[in-house]
C-alpha cells in the first residue's frame, strides 16, 4: 500500500474518532438538559421531591455511562485501527514493524 | 494498479471525489489539525500533483508551449469537473491545447479554506509555477468554475499587490457560474443557522451548531469574499492589464422564467448583462465547466485580438 493512502485512512480515522467523540458530548449535553426538564416539574410537588430527585440521579448516572461508554469504544478502536496503520505505514517505507 | 491509474487519462477517481467534497465541506478543520485529508494545493496531472521542476514539467505536460492555461475548479470539485461527461478525455483545457496552443494546467486545492487564504497561496504557486516552467511564458489564461473565479480574483489582487510577474502575463479570466455578489445558497444556510440557534431549545441550538461547522471556504461564498477584509476596504478592483469574461446559466430554457430569476443556474445568479458577460439558457451550475457551447465561447474570446 502507498504511504499516501495510508496517510489519508490515517486522515479518516483522526476525523471519524474526533467527530464521534464530539458528537457524543454535544448530544449527551444536550440530553442532559431534556432529560432533567420532567424531573423539574416532578419535583415541584413536594411531597415526591426527594425520590425525584434521587431517580433523576440515577438516571442522569445511566445516560452519562452510555455516553462514556460510546466514547471508551471509540478510543479503543482509534487506538487499534492506529496500530494497523503503524504497521501499514512500516511495512510501506520497508522498515521493520514496531 | 492504483485506482487513478486504471481510469481514463486524466480523471480523477472516487476517492479523490470523497476527498474533494469532504474538503469543501470541512476543509478547514482538516488543514487546522493537520488531517491527511486535507488537499495541498498544486497542479494534478492524471490524478497526481504535478512537482514544479522544469525537467518533470516537461515530461508531464509533454509539449509544453509559452502559453499557459491555468483551470481553477468550485467547492467541494477537482480537476475532473472539467472532463465532459460523454469523453472523459476532453476538457476547455485540452480543448484550448488542440484549438490554440495553449498548455493546460489544472489546480487542486482545499475548497474548505478560506477563498483569500487560497487566493494568496495560488499567487505564490503561479510564480512557482512560472521558475519552473520549462519554456518562457508569453500569456497566462486563467479560467475558474464557481469558487474557483473568487480564488482567481484573489490571487490578481494579491499579486497586484506585491507586483509579481506572473500577473503581468495574464490576458484573460474567466468566471464561470462565480457568485461575485455572493451565493443565494449560502445566505439562506447562513440566515436559517442564525435562526436555529437562536431558537431556546437544545435540540435546534444542536441542529443550528452542527449547519454552523460548515468551513469557512463556504461562508466566504455568502458574500463572494475574494482577499482579507484587513488587506483592503471596498470592493476588490479588477485586475487592469487583463479581460475579464463572466459566463453564466439558468436552469431554465427561457431566461425571463420565473424559476431561472429565482435560483439563476441552481447556485448562483446571473451576473447583469455587460458587453463581456454571456448567459447559456438552461445550462446549470456544474454543466458550465463542461458544455460545449461555452468552450466555443471560450474559444472565441480567447482567439480575438
Amino acid at each position: 500500500m502507498e504511504l499516501e493512502t495510508v496517510r489519508q485512512i490515517r486522515g479518516a480515522k483522526e476525523l471519524v474518532e474526533e467527530a464521534v467523540d464530539a458528537a457524543t458530548a454535544r448530544i449527551g449535553e444536550v440530553q442532559r438538559v431534556m432529560t432533567r426538564k420532567p424531573y423539574a416539574v416532578l419535583a415541584l410537588v413536594t411531597p415526591i421531591a426527594l425520590p425525584v430527585r434521587a431517580i433523576e440521579e440515577a438516571h442522569l448516572h445511566v445516560v452519562d455511562g452510555v455516553y462514556f461508554a460510546i466514547r471508551l469504544g471509540n478510543r479503543l478502536a482509534g487506538l487499534l485501527a492506529g496500530y494497523a496503520l503503524d504497521r501499514l505505514e512500516a511495512h510501506a517505507l520497508g522498515k521493520p514493524a514496531p | 494498479m492504483s485506482e487513478d491509474e486504471g481510469m481514463v487519462s486524466g480523471f480523477p477517481g472516487w476517492s479523490a471525489t470523497a476527498t474533494s467534497i469532504l474538503n469543501g465541506c470541512v476543509g478547514d478543520y482538516l488543514a487546522r489539525r493537520d488531517n491527511g485529508l486535507a488537499i495541498d494545493m498544486a497542479f494534478y496531472g492524471g490524478g497526481k500533483p504535478l512537482p514544479l521542476m522544469p525537467d518533470s514539467l516537461r515530461a508531464d505536460l509533454h509539449t509544453p508551449t509559452r502559453k499557459l492555461c491555468v483551470l481553477l475548479h468550485g467547492l467541494c470539485c477537482h480537476e475532473g469537473v472539467w472532463n465532459y461527461p460523454a469523453d472523459p478525455a476532453r476538457s476547455y483545457g485540452s480543448a484550448l491545447r488542440d484549438d490554440l496552443g495553449y498548455t493546460p494546467l489544472f489546480l487542486r486545492y482545499n475548497t474548505g479554506l478560506p477563498i483569500p487564504y487560497n487566493g494568496k497561496s495560488l499567487d505564490t504557486l503561479l510564480e512557482k509555477l512560472l521558475l519552473a516552467y520549462p519554456e518562457p511564458v508569453d500569456e497566462i489564461v486563467l479560467i475558474g468554475h464557481s469558487m474557483g473565479g473568487l480564488v482567481l480574483r484573489g490571487a490578481c489582487h494579491y499579486g497586484v499587490e506585491r507586483d509579481a510577474p506572473w500577473v503581468r502575463l495574464v490576458s484573460r479570466a474567466f468566471y464561470l457560474g462565480t457568485p461575485h455578489e455572493g451565493a443565494m445558497l449560502e445566505k439562506v444556510a447562513h440566515l436559517m443557522t442564525s435562526v436555529l440557534r437562536a431558537v431556546p431549545h437544545p435540540v435546534t441550538a444542536l441542529v443550528g451548531d452542527v449547519a454552523g461547522q460548515r468551513s469557512q471556504g463556504v461562508k466566504d461564498l455568502r458574500n463572494g469574499t475574494t482577499v482579507d477584509a484587513d488587506d483592503l476596504i471596498g470592493a476588490v478592483p479588477w485586475l487592469a492589464s487583463a479581460q475579464h469574461y463572466l459566463i453564466a446559466g439558468t436552469v431554465t430554457d427561457d431566461p425571463g422564467h420565473l424559476a431561472a430569476r429565482l435560483f439563476g443556474d441552481g447556485l448562483v445568479q446571473p451576473p447583469r448583462a455587460g458587453d463581456n458577460v454571456r448567459l447559456f439558457p438552461g445550462v446549470g451550475h456544474m454543466d458550465l465547466a463542461h458544455d460545449e457551447a461555452v468552450y466555443d465561447q471560450i474559444r472565441t474570446w480567447c482567439a480575438s485580438a
